[in-house]
């Protein structure tokens, strides 16, 4: 059962996605983005792991592609559409792809992938997430979650300091 | 863990420290107090450049997630010089009237960027790395755009930008596929794990190469860096050619050396191509171009082809050779870029031409860039001379006997074209050459500790020999 959801949930995402890199209308394709983003939280649900489930859905679906669309609205043209590309660059990109993806795929399988022999330290629930963030000891994630504190007040600054007008 | 042992992150606290400082001064001032931030600005980041040359104790963080050793040390205070010496030399930039309203965000944004850098080149796992690694690139595309008026100047930050985002994107596909082959992203549990030659895990360190080779610019990764500098200001177009270059390529040699030493035979054939296409193609484009900023664009991506020649090794020597040139590389390109950051502030003018006779008005600065281009040029007695004759014997240690050619034959053919603007400057004559204007003091002193710095170094050996005593090889 688990194996035709798993099927499913990638066929989608997997679409979604294509549809969203060749859709040519902007505001499409961020909606198309939006979709594969909820089909990778489905994924993890899938999985079990219900916080990363959570965060994705709250922090890409829900804030950044709101985000994403909200911009183009405010920014762009919303009925502007992308000029089509000339059949060659079309062929010669999507060789370049699926070559790529070949050999991604090809190495992938190649690999032999073992399940992890060492026990599991971290049970997945949002306790010993919570705990996890906040430990300096081994496994403790607390250092780059107070560094990612710099990076988002660098990017705030940052932020201002473009939009800032001179006087003159 | 104690309290005392927070000590280890000193450099980064105190850079910490300047920030909040300066957000509150920021806070605090009114308009017409906005003159006290760069005297303050300076102030803290010499005092924090003089406490980093303390001596500090080896060890590791939160887990392992921080390390710091005498090396990481080392490059911090080699940074940190740079960026004290890039701040002396936008002074007059800054303070010019259109970019005042702007001055605090302008230190807050490039402390933050550096304090990036420090965590990135003493991460212990791929975690910290690649916040380290995202600190240091987002807000300098926003440093970039600085001024956003300028068409140019916004491209340069749009462009930083989105490259940075692809490279990103590669580096963390390639991450992705260690973590999930090895089950860590510790760097020692992976050099650990990885024991064979897996195709996927060299997959994994080739997607990482071309991730790094981007924010290196390397030639084919390049394309992104003529265009960003000349569109950034000067003093972001130095930062960018010379600190992020410099930090980025040391963690690039030590996660080499450490997470894919047994990779070694793979990513020295990789880097040998990639070594004589950057040395080449760096100085065959930067032959061409007539803009000053363009033109050392071209230069650095040059130099750091050669910088490929003391990772390769793989050796102590060779790690040593690298921290050597990036230190020499730092004061020369910073001079370079000193004076044509004054002449730029004073005059406006940044091509090559508009350098013709300047010798006859401006003697000092025209003798400033003379050295600057001879110790790029690696001609003797600079420093220029011995970082790159130690770069390559490092690489000839190790039998990368054909690389050495080639790179001597590109840096014959540098010579030529670091020796243009000196022509220019001395020998072509002009009907309106740059007329005499009289520098102040603060660029000045920002000119003179790096001049002093390139000539000083060369000659030094204990700088080279301390920094030896504290690398360590594959």
């Amino acid at each position: 059962m688990n194996v035709i959801f798993f099927y499913i949930i990638a066929a989608a995402i997997l679409g979604f996605s294509i549809l969203s890199v060749t859709s040519r209308k902007i505001l499409r394709a961020a909606t198309f983005l939006l979709f594969v983003l909820i089909s990778t939280a489905a994924l993890y649900f899938l999985l079990q792991v219900h916080f990363l489930a959570a965060v994705q859905l709250m922090v890409y679906a829900g804030g950044i592609a709101v985000l994403i669309i909200f911009s183009i609205l405010l920014t762009s043209n919303v009925d502007f559409t992308f000029e089509k590309i000339d059949w060659k660059k079309q062929l010669f990109s999507g060789l370049l792809a699926l070559g790529g993806a070949a050999i991604t795929i090809l190495t992938l399988l190649q690999f032999n992938f073992k399940a992890l022999i060492q026990p599991q330290t971290v049970t997945p629930d949002i306790r010993s997430f919570g705990r996890a963030f906040l430990s300096y000891g081994d496994g403790g994630f607390v250092l780059p979650f107070e560094v990612i504190t710099v990076l988002l007040l660098a990017a705030m600054v940052a932020a201002i300091m473009v939009a800032k007008k001179s006087k003159q | 863990m104690s309290f005392e042992s927070l000590l280890l992150m000193r450099h980064e606290l105190l850079l910490l420290l300047a920030i909040v400082l300066l957000l509150i001064a920021e806070i605090g001032t009114n308009d017409s107090q906005k003159s006290i931030i760069s005297p303050l600005a300076i102030i803290l980041f010499a005092l924090h450049t003089i406490v980093g040359f303390l001596p500090l104790q080896e060890g590791s963080l939160f887990g392992g997630m921080f390390n710091t050793t005498n090396i990481v040390a080392t490059m911090k205070n080699i940074l940190n010089l740079g960026v004290l010496i890039i701040l002396l030399q936008s002074w007059k930039w800054l303070n010019a009237p259109e970019n005042k309203v702007k001055v605090s965000e302008f230190y807050i944004v490039l402390f933050s960027t550096l304090l990036g850098m420090f965590y990135m080149i003493s991460a212990g796992d791929f975690l910290m790395f690649y916040i380290g690694l995202e600190i240091a690139t987002i807000p300098l595309a926003a440093l970039a755009a600085f001024n956003r008026q300028e068409n140019k100047s916004a491209e340069a930050g749009i462009k930083l930008l989105l490259s940075s985002a692809l490279s990103s994107g590669i580096l963390l596909y390639g991450i992705s596929m260690i973590y999930g082959t090895t089950g860590s992203i510790y760097f020692a549990e992976i050099s650990q794990s990885i024991t064979g030659f897996e195709p996927l895990q060299v997959m994994a360190m080739i997607f990482f190469f071309s991730g790094m080779a981007f924010k290196i610019s390397l030639v084919p990764f390049h394309l992104w860096t003529a265009d960003v500098y000349e569109g950034a200001p000067v003093a972001i177009t130095s930062y960018l050619s010379v600190i992020s270059k410099g930090a980025a390529a040391f963690i690039f040699m030590v996660i080499l050396f450490t997470v894919f030493k047994i990779f070694t035979p793979v990513w020295q054939d990789m880097m040998t191509a990639i070594a004589i296409l950057t040395m080449t193609i760096g100085n065959l484009f930067a032959l061409r171009q007539n803009n000053l900023k363009r033109y050392l664009a071209f230069s650095s991506i040059a130099q750091a082809g050669f910088i490929l020649l003391g990772i390769i090794s793989g050796t102590a020597t060779g790690m040593a050779t690298v921290v050597y040139f990036i230190l020499v590389y730092i004061f020369s390109n910073l001079s370079a870029f000193g004076v044509v950051s004054i002449i730029s502030a004073y005059t406006g003018k940044d091509s090559i031409s508009d350098l013709n006779g300047m010798y006859k008005t401006n003697p000092k600065l025209s003798l400033a860039l003379t050295l600057a281009l001879f110790s790029l040029a690696g001609i003797p007695p600079v420093a220029g001379f011995f970082g790159k004759f130690f770069l390559f014997t490092a690489a000839a240690e190790k039998d990368f006997y054909i690389l050495v050619l080639i790179a001597l034959l590109n840096t014959i053919v540098s010579l030529y074209y670091y020796l243009m603007p000196v022509k220019a400057m001395f020998i072509n004559k002009s009907e309106l050459p740059i007329a005499y204007f009289k520098t102040d003091k603060i660029s000045q002193l920002g000119l003179a500790i790096s001049i002093i710095g390139m000539v000083v170094i060369g000659f030094a050996s204990p700088v080279y020999e301390t920094i030896l005593s504290f690398c360590f090889g594959i």
